[in-house]
């Protein structure tokens, strides 16, 4: 698969992956366009073509710890984390505001793993974290989040 | 595998092994809990998915094509221009090996006709620039005569090899560096430096001429 499909098949996963890491629309897209311009001129030496969705995920990740001058996100503890009261309506927006409430370093391996199919191991790689607190983190997430969308709509949803 | 484990690795997000399929077709408590996972996975594939701008992948990819065509354009020009300036390079017209070529072409007949100098006395003109023998070596001597050449007094030799006819004017006085080239009218000239002074080599095969250039001067 040259790079133009490779592209062509990941540009909108890896957009939201961005998404996901800067929580802005326009700086995600910015991110992806400058980390794609990296991934092109390096793509020659890619030899491990099977792996090239994973290189191009690290790349955005790359991209966006570069733009921001920052450090990997620390995992830091997710006790203080809130969600907005409102729109606490539809199911689907209050999980999107549950998960801006979530801190990068649990909402990234949990994009990872979403959006990318990839497995614990394959995002430990990627995050540079071991495979124990990337399953860790990613266990915290849903946990967080299980408990932040609860509330209403999927305990009130069952019942 | 207990409740607590089952409920762990799916929180965990990696699916549900075997393993666990077997406890939770045991466990009313863990399929109820599978079920709302189900649920819940579903809502957060969703809320990720979130919506990307209009026409980003082929945009992006687009980019790609034009950065592609963009390299290979500016690849064929740079390829262009170096082709070019070696071209110009080869073909560069030196005025010392074109008028080795217009001495060969109107002068060189005149020297014939005044006959070949003898051998000793050819031997004493070229013993400080190019022995005879180093140019028996290659082929046979049939002419040698000092003789004006560019404003300065050279030795005109006559050189038959394999290939043909070489005219070969020794220089004495001309310090040079590098290599000097000239092609006119079929005839083909190269001018190299000796140690003392420097040789022209003019023929009509190139390849001769460069060669038998390069074993004067080696």
């Amino acid at each position: 698969m040259g790079f133009e499909d490779l592209v062509r098949t990941h540009a909108a996963d890896l957009f939201r992956y961005a998404y996901w890491l800067a929580r802005d629309r326009a700086q995600a897209e910015d991110v992806v366009q400058e980390a794609l311009l990296r991934g092109w001129r390096a793509f020659p030496r890619l030899r491990e073509r099977g792996a090239a969705k994973a290189w191009l995920f690290s790349i955005v990740r790359n991209e966006y710890l570069r733009a921001l001058g920052a450090k990997p996100p620390a995992a830091e503890s997710l006790d203080g984390v809130e969600i907005p009261d409102e729109r606490q309506d539809l199911f689907g927006l209050e999980m999107r505001d549950a998960l801006l409430a979530l801190p990068v370093a649990y909402a990234e391996p949990l994009a990872l793993q979403v959006l990318g199919g990839f497995s614990c191991a394959e995002i430990a790689d990627m995050i540079g974290a071991s495979e124990g607190a990337t399953m860790t983190r990613l266990t915290r997430a849903r946990q967080a989040l299980k408990r932040l969308v609860a509330p209403r709509e999927r305990a009130g949803g069952r019942s | 595998m207990n409740c607590l484990d089952y409920r762990r690795q799916l929180l965990a997000g990696t699916g549900e092994s075997d393993a666990m399929r077997v406890h939770r077709l045991q466990c009313a408590g863990c399929a109820a809990e599978w079920a709302d996972h189900a649920t819940f996975e579903e809502a957060l594939g969703e809320a990720m998915r979130v919506l990307v701008p209009q026409g980003f992948a082929e945009r992006m990819a687009g980019a790609q094509v034009a950065r592609r065509r963009k390299f290979l354009a500016a690849a064929a020009t740079a390829l262009v221009a170096a082709g070019a300036g070696v071209y110009a390079w080869l073909a560069r017209q030196d005025p010392l090996a074109l008028a080795g070529i217009d001495f060969v072409m109107k002068e060189e007949a005149k020297s014939i006709m005044m006959g070949t100098i003898p051998r000793s006395e050819a031997e004493a003109e070229l013993a400080g620039t190019l022995p005879v023998e180093r140019m028996e070596r290659i082929g046979q001597v049939k002419h040698v005569r000092p003789c004006p050449f560019n404003g300065q007094t050279v030795i005109h030799v006559v050189l038959v090899v394999p290939q043909g006819k070489l005219t070969v004017l020794v220089m004495p006085a001309l310090r040079m560096e590098g290599r000097r080239r000239a092609a006119k009218e079929g005839m083909y000239a190269a001018v190299v430096a000796l140690q003392n002074g420097s040789v022209g080599v003019i023929g009509t095969d190139a390849d001769v001429v460069e060669s038998v250039a390069a074993t004067l001067q080696a």
